[in-house]
């Protein structure tokens, strides 16, 4: 009978061994709503849920950060909260997501690290009484498609607005377009998983151009 | 899962923790326990720093009866919120070292022997507090039932069948409020959390 190690300790094997899914490989992009239905068809035919079809999800994203009151302080720590609105019962999500690199030009994917976990509901008073601030919340619906260890999620994003004093009205979207993001959540270093990307995205095309998207560049836009 | 209570087992001046967990041992032994393994709880506190504002404290628990659960209990002036993730959440504190920083020394934490005995589990924890001897915990739950107003009495009756006149006749302060609600993994937590917080106050062994 050996006694339990520290929960620590095996973190820190853990870790030792590259086990833990740390880094995220991303590839983004949009669709118009009136081809939403063909990229959809087109991702029933080549993802793995054939029989089962897609799943579908209606999720409440909040996105907090925890920074010091103090100005220009450049302690930010960004952290989100992801519910199923479609699920109630179902754990909440606490995600950590870190610096969107897009690295040279042979790079296929962008990478972030990524800490991600199932959480209790007292995630939005807990992270408020710990001192971060939401930025900015919305509501996330559409379907998630699975392709080996990729995931493929189409997904129309809606403002909050009135949504916590009116709850039944309907929501308003942001845009005439779905989000299309295609991701795998890998230990770092297996980069051979990015090439997969890149080859799976070249078949989406020409419904929806997957790409690693520059988000310094976006804020220029705006 | 069932209902749990948490006491400190005072340690007369004639004993060292040992022989103390060994006096137990014999006495839960006699009554027909058999030993199923070890145990560790373990917790560790972390401060906000000032930039952060008003001070908070955040406790990470884990307990190896739950092994993929972080506990984390956060305390501010007047509020208490507890938080249960996956394993991961360990990682992220590492994040938050800008923001929360562990005071090295108050890690505390009771480990040794898990017996069961019929419907009770009982766990004999050795406790320190940064390495430093404080004292002996016993852990017992009756798993059948998960009202604590319920069984109560059936457990003061079972932990003074091996504890003696050091038994507490009254449930732990964490639970007299909460007698009929439903119990669960968290509220094992929050008592071994009181109790730590006492054994980081003591200023030797608490007896």
């Amino acid at each position: 009978m050996t006694s339990p190690g520290s929960a620590v300790d095996s973190l820190s094997a853990a870790i030792k061994c590259n086990i833990i899914p740390n880094q995220e490989y991303l590839l983004q992009g949009s669709v118009l709503d009136q081809y939403v239905e063909v990229l959809l068809h087109r991702l029933r035919g080549l993802c793995d849920n054939v029989d089962s079809g897609p799943e579908s999800f209606n999720d409440h994203e909040l996105c907090f950060t925890l920074r010091g009151n103090t100005p220009n302080s450049s302690m930010v720590l960004p952290l989100r909260v992801r519910r199923a609105l479609d699920v109630p019962d179902a754990p909440w999500q606490l995600r950590y997501v870190g610096q969107h690199e897009l690295g040279d030009k042979n790079r296929p994917t962008a990478v972030r690290s990524s800490i991600d976990m199932a959480c209790s509901s007292t995630i939005v008073e807990f992270l408020t009484e710990l001192g971060c601030r939401v930025d900015f919340e919305y509501i996330a619906r559409g379907y998630m498609f699975r392709k080996g260890r990729m995931k493929i999620t189409v997904s129309k994003i809606f403002k909050m607005g009135s949504m916590a004093s009116k709850p039944n009205e309907s929501v308003e979207p942001i845009s005439q377009s779905y989000l299309v993001e295609l991701s795998v959540l890998a230990p770092s270093g297996q980069d051979a998983i990015a090439e997969d990307m890149r080859i799976f995205a070249e078949q989406l095309k020409p419904l929806v151009q997957l790409e690693k998207i520059d988000y310094k560049r976006l804020a220029h836009i705006q | 899962m069932g209902v749990t209570v948490v006491q400190n087992f005072p340690i007369t001046e004639n004993r060292t923790g040992p022989s103390t967990i060994e006096l137990l041992t014999k006495r839960i032994s006699a009554l027909g326990a058999i030993q199923q393994g070890h145990f560790l709880v373990d917790c560790e506190t972390y401060t906000s720093v000032p930039q952060l504002g008003n001070p908070r404290t955040v406790h990470i628990l884990h307990n190896s009866e739950q092994p993929a659960t972080v506990f984390s209990i956060l305390e501010t002036e007047n509020k208490t919120i507890p938080l249960a993730t996956d394993g991961l959440f360990d990682l992220l504190m590492i994040k938050m070292a800008n923001f929360y920083t562990s005071k090295k020394q108050t890690k505390a934490e009771s480990k040794g022997p898990r017996y069961e005995i019929g419907d009770f589990l009982v766990k004999l924890g050795t406790v320190t507090v940064s390495q430093n001897f404080k004292g002996v915990l016993v852990e017992v739950e009756y798993r059948p039932c998960v009202v604590p107003a319920m069984c109560w009495e059936l457990m003061r009756e079972f932990l003074q069948g091996f504890l003696g006149s050091t038994a507490q006749s009254a449930p732990p302060l964490y639970l007299q409020n909460r007698m009929q609600d439903i119990y669960s993994p968290i509220d094992t937590i929050h008592q071994y959390l009181e109790q730590f917080t006492i054994y980081r106050k003591a200023p030797g062994l608490r007896t």
